[in-house]
């Protein structure tokens, strides 16, 4: 108290965040998190900042209405000095995030990262993975070019085969039966306010969960006490920092390189335009195209729904605590023989589409 | 044994009270979601109660098309769209028989909502998209399309052909 008194206040305690700082700085974490095998973690949260920061950037010059919407993507991507970066370092990087989120998936599965106490920390993964489709879905038709305009067309029709509530969904989703300006501005204000919103609270329930259980550690080490510790500040926040400078500095000048696409502006009326399947959704569509007619339920809600039930319940149906892979065989089989289904029809889905040309 | 009886009933009030406070705050809880969220849920919904309606399109006189083609017809015209009136485009496929007899196709597939395009030589639509196929009466032939072409309904007034559009 005396002390308090007779010295002056320094900068922290006047922001009243010294019991904060001084908290972070003796922070500790397991050493174990700077292994490199499992950096995809520390890799999805700096592309979900990178995405963050290049959005938010980019609805500077966005204008969201039908026709204007193209040209002002189009200038400031053309325009603006640094304007190609900034929209390439957003595409490239959800792209990337697609495909980094699916390995830190993966090496959970495989190392039994969903084991005891962990189940939550499985389940709330799953949670973060399953919104980043709905950013791309509402993404997708901001430029309106083609390729958005139409995909969309096709995923409308694809939403509104869902039995009993489909047609609704998709008049929710777009205000109405068209898509026009009130479907751009719902796709935009989803996917700027809505679902980053989302993505932020369900990152902080994964945090959240991760915090309380820990991290599962190596394979064969002991858990807890006995493990090395390394300062949260500055081994952790440096790493963090490493891939936030290597990531923005490589995708920058891949987007320097190979700009972002941007198609023609969107054209209703163009019955040659062909939209292709993205890589990331090939093989769902491939799926809607083995179900047709009524079946396409089971393309389009059962087997995808399935799918997410399963991964969802995986914590709950491998219940032994055995994490090492070559002790788990029969999980890892099953978990192989899914994705070698998704791989293949993907495959199929590749040929049709991205190497044949059309007749 | 006094002493217990009170406290147990101590005990007793402060789980009523605190029964009380949670129910109480419960309460407020729910009347300002209500509050709140009836007023905010009609305002995103009611633009998606609206269906959409038919609007009956000229497409000029009915004597320019020529007897045993398959012919497209674009149209524009304009459409509210919330708070914009926008132009509205889009394409059909006009069947003219020998005789005369028309038939109007929607040029929307019906898989997938892709445009579908007309194969003079093969007599076939096309939808680019899943390669589904119509033959030229709209009956799905191939691919993934179960359903045929939708026929638009359509008349003839004053010499003009006047199709009707969902809009």
């Amino acid at each position: 108290m005396m002390e308090t008194q007779n010295r002056s206040k320094t900068l922290l305690e006047w922001l009243a965040l010294d019991t904060l700082v001084a908290w972070v700085r003796d922070l500790e974490v397991s050493s174990h998190g700077l292994s490199w095998s499992r950096f995809c973690g520390s890799l999805s949260l700096v592309l979900v900042v990178l995405l963050f920061i290049s959005g938010a950037f980019m609805a500077f010059y966005y204008s969201p209405a039908p026709g204007a919407a193209y040209d002002s993507v189009d200038y400031a991507q053309f325009n603006i000095p640094f304007g190609d970066v900034v929209r390439g370092v957003h595409y490239y990087a959800w792209n990337l995030l697609l495909v980094v989120v699916g390995l830190h998936l993966l090496r959970a599965f495989f190392v039994g990262g969903y084991k005891p106490p962990r189940e939550m920390v499985w389940i709330s993964g799953v949670l973060v993975m399953l919104i980043l489709p709905a950013f791309i879905i509402t993404g997708d038709l901001l430029p309106w070019d083609q390729k958005g305009y139409w995909s969309t067309q096709v995923r409308n029709s694809i939403m509104s085969s869902v039995p009993v509530l489909g047609d609704f969904l998709v008049r929710m989703l777009q205000g109405g039966p068209r898509t026009g300006i009130v479907a751009l501005t719902r796709f935009y204000v989803l996917h700027t306010i809505i679902l980053p919103g989302l993505l932020l609270l369900f990152i902080a329930v994964h945090v959240h969960f991760l915090w309380y259980r820990g991290i599962s550690g190596p394979l064969a080490g002991e858990e807890g006490d006995q493990q090395k510790k390394v300062p949260f500040v500055p081994n952790i926040v440096n790493r963090w920092l490493f891939l936030f400078l290597v990531v923005t500095v490589v995708l920058g000048l891949v987007s320097w390189y190979w700009p972002a696409p941007l198609g023609d502006p969107a054209d209703p009326t163009d019955a040659t335009y062909v939209p292709n399947p993205e890589w990331w959704v090939l093989s769902l569509n491939q799926l809607v195209a083995i179900f047709k007619g009524p079946l396409t339920v089971i393309a389009t809600a059962i087997i995808p729904g399935g799918l997410v039930a399963l991964i969802m319940a995986l914590p709950f149906i491998d219940r032994s605590p055995e994490r090492h892979p070559a002790r788990r065989k029969k999980t890892i089989l099953i978990g192989a023989v899914i994705g070698s289904i998704l791989l293949a029809l993907a495959l199929m889905g590749y040929i049709e589409h991205h190497l044949t040309p059309l007749e | 044994m006094t002493q217990n009886r009170d406290s147990i009933k101590a005990n007793n009030n402060k789980l009523y009270s605190s029964r009380r406070t949670f129910i109480k705050t419960a309460a407020l809880t729910g009347v300002a979601a209500l509050v709140t969220g009836v007023p905010l849920a009609s305002y995103v919904i009611a633009p998606s109660l609206n269906k959409g309606t038919g609007k009956w399109i000229d497409f000029g006189p009915v004597e320019d098309l020529n007897p045993g083609s398959m012919e497209m017809l674009s149209y524009e015209f304009m459409v509210k769209d919330g708070w914009l009136v926008l132009p509205q485009r889009g394409f059909v496929w006009a069947k003219t028989e020998a005789g005369g007899n028309l038939r109007i196709f929607s040029s929307t597939c019906t898989h997938l909502a892709c445009n579908v395009i007309w194969r003079e030589e093969e007599e076939v639509f096309v939808c680019p998209c899943h390669s589904g196929r119509f033959n030229g009466d709209g009956r799905n032939i191939a691919g993934p399309p179960t359903r045929p072409l939708t026929v638009l309904q359509h008349k003839v007034e004053e010499g003009n052909l006047m199709v009707f559009l969902t809009v």
